[in-house]
């Protein structure tokens, strides 16, 4: 064989041996905590009013959906308007952008318990919020802003500039260019920045902690501690006593996030072809 | 080559499903399956963080504690909370640990010491040396959380602790005379503590309904300090409370647990001395031959 | 006002409007800069640089008549073991596997596995950690046992070993994700002129498309790496957490991370401080970081 053939074989065993582990591995995960949980998934898990027989994850479910959806409220709009500025509004390698860009990769390096320790000292101590789902999903933001800003612009420097000059050429101006044209084709790059985003305010424990606090009931109010499941599952294996328990809520976060996965999916083709 | 590969993905996917079988048969903890205890082994010691009540009690009651330097041993595994030292003892046959009393369960074995089993009964009567109290860390309360403690100290309240697996304080107190105090009750603390203080706080809510008692667990160490900055009405530790802690907190004792010294359902040992224990958590007894023979 | 003026005014709006957003991740990095170092700094001072930095014995909870060791260099040490055990194993699986998702998976496979990545993504560090437990210390036992069995301590599976290999899995989904994005964003006329070219597809893949997609690539890779420094939950619970120096791959180790949240919830006084001041540390060594990956970057011109 020549030697081209040689690397060749090599890099696509290896391609084929890495993903095959990867596949693997990910399934094993899945598999096993969908084994080890679905036989302990029963009703009582479910009941609207927490006790501690039931150790209910309903309100922690009602609590997570809710977290995620407003730490996306606040982060995603800053994060895109960000992306678009650093892209779309600055000359490509000016000062602006490698200072913002550094400040965004520094936040997204910042481990997640330094963020609890922030929240805890600023938001709920000095800006007087308690534990709160204010404070814990305010903490969330500022942790996920980096993501969403760096997938937003790889998002939309990979739009061809042909398309902002075909917009300018019909005498579009910047704003509707952007809003309607690339925006719209970098949908699917950004979603998977807010997918990504997602995951990562599901799986937080440490921060939230710190600053939603740990008692699980439904969020009446934006100024009620909270316990996301995450933090449920965290509590309940805690102590031995309810590992079965934690399985359980494990399938169900699972589940959550393959739901919100989907709809996310669903959303982003929507307006890419609108 | 096609065929190749999706014989490959095939393959993975059921080794996945296959592996995954195999583990969730063996339910969560992976008891390794005994091909044979081999005594040369070295003994693989797990303790607890520095902040937990459980070790700050362990290490005070075994003498491990002196002139004030924890001389636990530097090769010890560090678990993060009581299901961690029972899911890693239960998966290791050479490991050992100590857990709250009330925490044991059937995925492994509490050694007896100097002949007496491990049971809330030996520790009830004293013949079982090592327990240790759950405090309540207490600045000035407020008449809610006062009402509270008093439930908490009642028929009622012990009654609760003993349903869980602890030892009361007082077997004839008499049934709770309160009731009425209306407010919130913020309570936070060790991790050992805060289970049986959230099922006396829900029967409190049933007995009082204008109160809300929340039970927050952070640790026995960030209790006490939440109770002397005035964060929480109520600090729980499961350790007693230091001399300058107790300079700026009371401490209230609300139940006895016993510290369970626990091994692999596998591993052949059933009795240790105190000495011995005391040797081993601190590093001076390496192997599982020094103590089995 | 005529149109046009009105359009000039909207878009200087919408442009200040946007620049204003930019700047709140500068203000968030600002504040915690000086929450960080403001309670920080005045505790390394007060312990002194060279026994906080270098000094490798950590005791905080020492009552009188000893004295707290504040000494943070086992934990320094530590993350960095993990960080680079993290790259080894993550980085060189997930770009692979990006590259077998962007040009090698079957269509129907890759319909099949996108999602469960993407469900990886959000699988919290507490069911990894545990996932860890049961299924990596187990193995890294079997292997320690054969080596270390017999020396003091034993071989309980908690390791370094153990730490690299769930922090790389744990990466995965992040590498894997964007780095995918950045090698389907390379035009396929990247693709299409290798091949005119007479390159193999695997050659026009590695040698023309992935070069192309660097630095979404290298993006992946920052992104990953400040995921596998900043875990705390899963490797508090796989990597021993022993708070003296590492001694090998075997033996455990721990972070700095695993240190503030094993600590933080108790921690008051100077002990807190410290606690702050090696957060401060570790926000430096990240500035590192990121620095040399900019500087590579810049340099194979990017």
């Amino acid at each position: 064989m020549s030697r081209t053939k040689i690397s060749d074989t090599i890099l696509a065993s290896l391609t084929w041996i890495f993903a095959g582990f990867t596949i693997f591995v990910l399934m094993f995960i899945i598999l096993y905590i969908l084994v080890n949980g679905v036989p302990h998934l029963t009703p009582t898990l479910f009941e609207i009013r927490y006790t501690t027989d039931n150790v209910s994850m309903f309100p922690s479910i009602v609590s997570t959906i809710v977290m995620v959806f407003l730490t996306l409220t606040f982060a995603v709009p800053l994060g895109i308007f960000t992306g678009i500025y650093l892209v779309e509004y600055v000359k490509r390698g000016s000062k602006v952008v490698m200072v913002i860009r550094t400040a965004a990769n520094l936040l997204a390096g910042i481990p997640s318990i330094v963020y609890g320790l922030f929240g805890l000292l600023f938001f709920v101590v000095f800006l007087g919020m308690s534990f709160s789902l204010l404070a814990g999903s305010l903490t969330l933001s500022i942790m996920i802003l980096p993501l969403v800003i760096r997938t937003t612009e790889e998002a939309l420097q990979s739009v061809p500039d042909g398309y902002r000059e075909g917009a300018f050429a019909l005498g579009a101006g910047k704003l509707r260019a952007v809003f309607r044209i690339v925006l719209p084709s970098a949908m699917p790059g950004i979603f998977a920045g807010v997918i990504l985003a997602i995951g990562r305010i599901i799986g937080e424990s440490a921060a939230l902690i710190f600053t939603a606090g740990t008692i699980a009931q439904l969020p009446e109010s934006l100024s009620n501690s909270v316990r996301t499941l995450t933090v449920h599952m965290w509590v309940l294996s805690g102590e031995a006593l309810h590992t079965n328990e934690a399985y359980a809520t494990g399938v169900v976060l699972l589940l959550v996030v393959f739901f919100i996965n989907t709809v996310s999916a669903f959303l982003a083709k929507k307006i890419a072809k609108g | 080559m096609k065929k190749f590969r999706l014989l490959g993905i095939v393959t993975a996917l059921t080794g996945a499903m296959l592996l995954t079988g195999c583990g969730g048969s063996n339910s969560q903890a992976s008891q390794q399956s005994v091909s044979g205890f081999n005594v040369n082994r070295a003994i693989n010691v797990i303790s607890r963080e520095d902040g937990s009540g459980t070790r700050g009690a362990f290490i005070e009651l075994l003498g491990i504690e002196i002139d004030g330097v924890d001389h636990t041993s530097s090769e010890a595994d560090i678990a993060n909370g009581t299901s961690v030292v029972i899911t890693s003892v239960s998966g290791n046959i050479y490991a050992i640990g100590y857990i709250s009393l009330g925490s044991l369960n059937n995925t492994v074995s509490a050694v007896s010491i100097e002949g007496v089993p491990a049971s809330p009964e030996t520790v009830q009567d004293g013949s079982y040396p090592i327990f240790r109290s759950f405090n309540l860390a207490i600045g000035n309360l407020n008449a809610v959380a006062q009402d509270f403690l008093d439930f908490v100290l009642s028929a009622e309240g012990q009654a609760i602790v003993v349903a869980g697996g602890y030892i009361s304080v007082d077997a004839t107190a008499p049934a709770f005379a309160g009731g009425g105090a209306s407010g919130n009750v913020v309570i936070t603390g060790s991790t050992s503590v805060a289970p049986v203080m959230e099922r006396i706080a829900e029967a409190y809510m049933t007995v009082n309904p204008s109160a809300n008692v929340e039970v927050h667990s952070s640790g026995s160490g960030a209790g006490i300090t939440a109770a002397r900055d005035g964060t929480a009405d109520i600090g729980m530790s499961s350790r007693a409370l230091h001399a300058h802690e107790l300079e700026v907190v009371d401490s209230i004792t609300v139940a006895h647990d016993g510290l369970a010294i626990i091994v692999n359902n596998n591993n052949p040992l059933e009795n240790l001395s105190v000495e011995e224990i005391r040797q081993v958590f601190m590093g001076n007894i390496h192997n599982w031959s020094d103590l089995l023979n | 006002m005529s149109d046009k003026t009105l359009i000039n005014v909207r878009e200087a709006v919408m442009e200040k409007f946007f620049l204003f957003c930019a700047s709140t991740s500068i203000l968030a990095l600002l504040l915690i800069c000086i929450f960080l170092f403001a309670n920080g700094i005045p505790a390394i001072q007060e312990v002194g640089v060279r026994a906080f930095l270098l000094g490798t014995e950590w005791a905080p909870l020492r009552q009188y008549p000893a004295t707290p060791q504040f000494g943070i260099l086992p934990m320094i040490v530590g993350s960095i073991y993990f960080m680079i055990g993290a790259i080894i194993i993550g980085v060189p699986v997930g770009i692979f596997t990006a590259i077998f998702f962007a040009y090698m998976c079957p269509d129907k496979l890759y319909f099949f596995l996108k999602p469960v990545v993407n469900l990886l993504a959000g699988i919290p560090s507490v069911v990894y950690g545990f996932f860890g437990i049961v299924v990596i210390v187990p193995i890294v036992r079997v292997l320690a046992i054969q080596f270390t069995g017999h020396l003091p301590g034993g071989a309980s599976g908690m390791s370094i070993l153990s730490a690299s290999i769930l922090l790389g899995i744990m990466i995965l989904p992040t590498i894997i994700a964007i780095s995918e994005s950045a090698i389907r964003a390379v035009p396929k006329n990247y693709y299409e002129g290798a091949l005119a070219l007479g390159a193999s597809h695997t050659r026009s893949v590695f040698f023309v498309i992935v070069p192309a997609a660097k630095s979404g690539i290298l993006a992946s890779v920052i992104l990953g790496i400040g995921r596998a420094i900043g875990e705390t939950m899963a490797v508090v619970m796989v990597a021993g957490n022993h708070a003296r120096m590492p001694i090998h791959a075997l033996r455990g180790a721990r972070s700095l991370t695993a240190n503030i949240v094993m600590e933080m919830g108790y921690a008051s006084g100077l002990h807190r401080e410290t606690l702050i001041a090696s957060a401060v540390v570790l926000f430096v060594f990240i500035l590192l970081i990121n620095l040399t990956f900019t500087f590579i970057a810049r340099k194979s011109g990017m």
